[in-house]
């Protein structure tokens, strides 16, 4: 049994990389930037994105491509980025929760619908359910409610049980959907809600 | 006795502000522009500099000695740091000892990492500390552990077995707790009843998941040794003096000397000490002492724990500072320390650089908290006519193998003894209770962790009405408290006031589901083969309850409940409140502002919310749980402003030579009643009080507080679920045609928040009944540890959530009841209740809380029972 605190035969310079290990150069345009990047082979994309771009936005809920919170767009898809590997993203272009909004802070339509709608509650899943929203309005911009359901049931939410979430895409059907309208336009849609009722 | 301050505030103040502005309103969340943007800063976006990984070897076996642990070619890999076992944790911390033990218990002490023998798959056996995560988690491939494998508990006949060998052994066997509670002349009245109906419920296992998993960062300064532990947590200050009193290992004699020479430390800790043991010297004489002494009886080794740990919350000097700004979900799972945050503060320690670890969704499927596997055997004396006149419950509660920290399964079974008679008149009503261990993951609390007290009565009553020929509602109705037995008192206990409507949520969801016309549509689906069915369920909830629930519970535990909040005017004009809440989706920042902002006359963005910093904070050890942030932290954020109101118009009425009483403030403004064109703002307030050296601090010119501990004597959330199924004998699956909640929590503070609360635990309730469960094998194999395995529903899953809310208008002020546990509460059993009632024509008894298309199906006799 080693001793731990005997550290001197087993500490490494954190720069050297392990063996076996090779690093390859990759190119991605990410939120509008384009950068070259000395990546590891075996790094998954949403490691990439968090650790060497610092973009935390991006979350993770199981690493095993069940949750959905890790999602973002790769060349207009929705993919999740846990599933991928950095490598794959070489010449392509990532859209993260990040290079949503304006730099001034004014929300994207998509966010200010669930802004609007209460959608999220601890919003670990937020990212990954606006970006699946924002992929199904690029290529549906006007899905009914069943479409809506089915889109996003692969994103897991563990606060809200859905309702507030496909509110939001709803209102942002509204905002940046087929029916675009001006934000303004849009009241508080939680009390003119058909599912609530005040006895 | 505490006193009622909402009471007294109402009749005192003649300087209330005009109320509602923004109270009442689904006002749109404070918080989103942080978190919709992907710019929130949860414990996993956390990176202090030269921070390393850690990642834990954990057991792959349920019940196993460690024979050895080979460490070598985990320590030999590049970029592995460091590594420590057991071995090393006992000499670098203290264990766990029972702090919250009750009399008749055994609580296991133990260490953050197994140290002779391992007790569940996942039971931590290493911290492996590397320069990345995915070199820890290689070195963890590589640790060599020779283990003699054990027998195993896997559930409750087993744990009962006398020839299994406990997993404690300083305890005789598997059964760590047994008590029993009478109340009421038990004997006698089912002695007189007309009918005794018995029924055994069991509840599945399963977990909480947050879709955040656990994780810290301990953050060391190397120079000056400053700890900041950064932490996904529910309660940043009880996890602070956890971390102390576990990481300091200095002899108590060293302690002593320690407080001796810091007189300041031990003087502050003094007189807090003293103002804490006076104030609650009635409740704490309720604890019964021969908790400890049956524990220390049983593991001499306590004494010496529990002294230790006394010492060392006085004489400490590794406190950390805990901070947590986002959590991404908890469901009490966060409210409990985690063995491997003890862990990962002393391998930083040890190295003196700061260490972060995030655990990945397997581990926290199998460790990260699991719940509601109890069994429980409920008898029913009634009379011809439907009167319930007592109830017998014997319940077995499966613990798991190591205890939560600090509450575990002997307060748990505690609380539903308290609450299971429910808003019934019982006669009578008696409990037995016992606690073991098996060889599986953590108990914790889960989203109201008595909530099996509802499932298992509001089913029964469903069985007994059957049994009887009444209308499930009928029976509800006919034993429940309704207006005119009220001012009451359960049988157990506890007052209930006035606004106690669980009745009136009742009445108001029989005339939503019109039963007439359901009935009709019932008859007419069998006819074409279709079952529907409906199912009600009723509760109350403490929300968090009167002056004596807890004396119900377990007497003397209310000692901690009462709550600072601190509202505070900076010297800049600005206003903060100061909560030891600990938001994690319940949108605190926003709810908190509303009632801030109608108290002071300010906007809403003119309030900031502070939490989740212990040095920044009020002292409080429960955090954000129990249902507490809108009645008690709520509570105190109203009063609290409220007297910074008054000091900063006593300020204002010096400076404008006016009299308090003709003051107003309108949108930040303060001026005389009528005349709003000459008028002060809170800047010219503070500038005033700093001038005169009356500022309160370097920051903040005026600094005020309130302890706050309910609205009165009342404190019941209440709730009617009403669930429509469709069962499909083809499949087996069943849809929830129409889902209705009756709830009436007193005055909303912010609707929008309240249905969110509702609707998530109504989610994770057709969860727990359709498709979550923790599984483990015959061998205590843990066999649900990926998504894939445990099933959290999905968008196609949950149907629309109808609410209604009653809203009583409340006696008292401030009387906001607690809404996060109830939608969990009053789920299972309604839906349960509406799929025995589907399949009632088929002699279907449902018993098992659990019902996937499978066991549909052998209900059914559509298929063979296994
Ligand atoms: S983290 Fe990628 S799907 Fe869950
Ligand atoms: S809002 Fe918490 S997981 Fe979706």
């Amino acid at each position: 049994m080693s001793n731990p605190t005997d550290r001197s035969a087993s500490q490494t310079p954190a720069a050297q990389a392990p063996a076996g290990q090779t690093t390859r150069r990759i190119t991605v345009t990410v939120n509008d930037t384009t950068a070259n990047h000395d990546i590891a082979v075996r790094q998954s994309l949403s490691d990439f994105i968090r650790e060497d771009l610092g973009l935390t936005g991006t979350h993770l809920g199981c690493e095993h491509g069940v949750c959905g919170a890790c999602t973002i767009l790769l060349d207009g898809q929705a993919v999740r980025s846990c599933l991928m590997l950095a490598v794959h993203a070489d010449e392509t272009t990532i859209t993260t929760i990040e290079g949503l909004a304006e730099p001034d802070g004014t929300l994207h339509p998509i966010q200010q619908a669930f802004h609007e709608s209460h959608g999220f509650q601890c919003a670990f899943c937020a990212p990954g359910f606006v970006m699946t929203t924002m992929a199904l309005l690029n290529s549906n911009p006007n899905p009914t409610k069943e479409q809506i359901r089915e889109e996003l049931s692969g994103n897991l939410c563990r606060c809200t049980g859905y309702h507030t979430i496909l509110k939001g895409v709803e209102t942002a059907v509204q905002l940046y959907g087929s029916g675009r309208r001006d934000a303004s336009e849009t009241t508080d849609t939680n009390r003119q809600d058909g599912g609530t009722a005040n006895a | 006795m505490r006193k009622s301050l909402a009471k007294q505030a109402l009749n005192a103040d003649t300087n209330a502000p005009a109320m509602g502005r923004f109270v009442g309103q689904s006002v749109k969340r404070v918080e989103d522009q942080r978190l919709l943007t992907g710019n929130g800063t949860y414990v996993a976006d956390v990176n202090p500099e030269e921070v390393v990984h850690a990642s834990f070897f954990r057991s792959p076996y349920a019940h196993a000695e460690i024979l050895s642990i080979d460490l070598a070619a985990g320590l030999a890999l590049d970029g592995v740091i460091a590594i420590y076992t057991g071995k090393d944790i006992e000499r670098l911390t203290n264990p766990f000892a029972p702090l919250a033990s009750l009399a008749n218990q055994y609580t296991p002490v133990f260490y953050g990492l197994a140290t002779d023998r391992v007790r569940h798959v996942g039971d931590p056996i290493a911290i492996i500390i590397a320069t990345s995560r995915c070199i820890a988690e290689d070195a963890a491939e590589l640790i060599d552990v020779d283990y003699k494998p054990l027998a195993t508990v896997t559930n409750h006949r087993e744990a009962n077995d006398p020839t299994i060998p406990a997993i404690w052994p300083k305890n005789d066997s598997n059964v760590l707790y047994e008590d029993e509670k009478i109340y009421g002349e038990i004997e006698r009245v089912f002695a007189r009843a007309d009918h005794v109906f018995t029924e055994t419920f069991s509840c599945h296992r399963v977990s909480n998941q947050p879709m955040e998993t656990r994780g810290a960062v301990a953050e060391i300064d190397p120079d000056s040794g400053e700890i900041t532990y950064h932490a996904a947590t529910q309660s940043p200050h009880l996890l602070r003096w956890i971390l102390a009193i576990s990481t300091e290992r200095e002899s108590v004699v060293e302690s002593l000397k320690y407080l001796a020479t810091n007189r300041d430390r031990l003087k502050k800790f003094g007189a807090g000490a003293k103002a804490f043991l006076t104030e609650k010297k009635d409740d704490l004489a309720k604890n019964d002492s021969t908790a400890s002494t049956n524990q220390i009886k049983k593991d001499p080794s306590t004494l010496a724990h529990l002294g230790r740990t006394f010492f060392n919350t006085l004489g400490s000097r590794r406190y950390p500072r805990v901070v947590a700004k986002d959590v991404g979900g908890a469901f009490g799972s966060k409210g409990a320390v985690n063995r491997e945050d003890v862990v990962l503060l002393a391998a930083a320690l040890d190295l003196n650089r700061s260490v972060k670890w995030i655990e990945d969704r397997s581990e926290n499927l199998a460790d990260g908290g699991q719940a509601r596997e109890e069994d429980m055997t409920i008898s029913v004396a009634a009379k011809d006519d439907g009167t319930i006149l007592g109830f017998r419950v014997e319940l077995v509660m499966d613990q798991g193998a190591y205890p939560a920290v600090p509450f575990n399964c002997g307060l748990f079974s505690n609380m539903i003894k308290a609450m299971l008679p429910g808003p019934y008149r019982l006669e009578a009503f008696e409990m037995k209770m016992k606690v073991v261990a098996s060889n599986k993951g953590r108990y914790l609390q889960y989203r109201g962790p008595w909530a099996n007290e509802t499932w298992v009565r509001e089913r029964m009553l469903d069985i007994v009405a059957r049994e009887l020929a009444i209308s499930p509602t009928e029976l509800r109705q006919k034993n429940m408290f309704g207006p005119e037995h009220l001012p009451g008192k359960m049988v157990t206990g506890p007052d209930l006031d006035e606004d106690m409507t669980a009745a009136a949520t009742l009445a108001k969801a029989i005339e939503v589901a019109d039963l007439p016309a359901f009935e009709v549509a019932q008859a007419e689906a069998l006819t074409i083969g279709r079952h529907l069915g409906i199912g009600f369920a009723t509760y109350h909830e403490a929300a968090p309850g009167p002056d004596n629930f807890w004396e119900s519970v377990n007497p003397g535990s209310d000692a901690f409940l009462p709550e600072r909040v601190d509202a505070v005017l900076g010297r800049d004009g600005s206003v903060s409140i100061k909560t030891q809440q600990l938001p994690h989706g319940q949108s605190h920042e926003t709810t908190y502002s509303q009632l801030a902002a109608d108290e002071l006359g300010i906007a809403i963005k003119d309030v900031t919310l502070v939490y989740g910093d212990t040095d920044n904070t009020p002292f409080g050890l429960l955090g954000t749980g129990g249902s507490r942030g809108g009645p008690v932290g709520g509570g105190g954020v109203t009063f609290s402003s409220r007297q910074l109101r008054r000091l900063i118009l006593d300020e204002a009425a010096d400076l404008m030579e006016a009299s308090v009483d003709d003051l107003d403030i309108i949108d930040g403004k303060i001026h005389v009643r009528g005349v709003p064109a000459l008028s002060k703002t809170f800047a010219d307030v503070a500038r005033a009080v700093t001038s005169r050296g009356q500022a309160a601090s370097t920051a903040n010119a005026i600094e005020t507080h309130v302890v706050y501990s309910n609205a009165g004597n009342g404190g019941w959330a209440c709730s009617t679920h009403v669930c429509w199924v469709d069962v499909d004998l083809e499949t087996g699956f069943v849809t929830i045609p129409r889902y209705v909640v009756v709830e009436d929590c007193g005055q909303m503070i912010n609707p929008a928040i309240v249905e969110g609360q509702i609707r998530g635990g109504v989610a994770q309730g057709i969860g727990a009944v359709f498709y979550e469960k923790t599984v483990y094998d015959e061998s205590a194999n843990f066999q649900s540890s990926t998504f894939m395995d445990y099933l959290i529903p999905t968008a196609m899953e949950i149907p629309e959530i109808e609410i209604f809310h009653l809203e009583t208008p409340a006696s008292v002020e401030a009387d906001f009841r607690g809404v996060g546990e109830g939608g969990m509460i009053g789920s299972p059993p309604a839906i349960n209740n509406a799929v025995e009632n589907a399949l009632a024509h088929l002699g279907v008894r449902i018993t098992e809380q659990h019902l996937p298309p499978t066991r549909i199906l052998e209900l059914a006799g559509v298929i063979e029972a296994e």
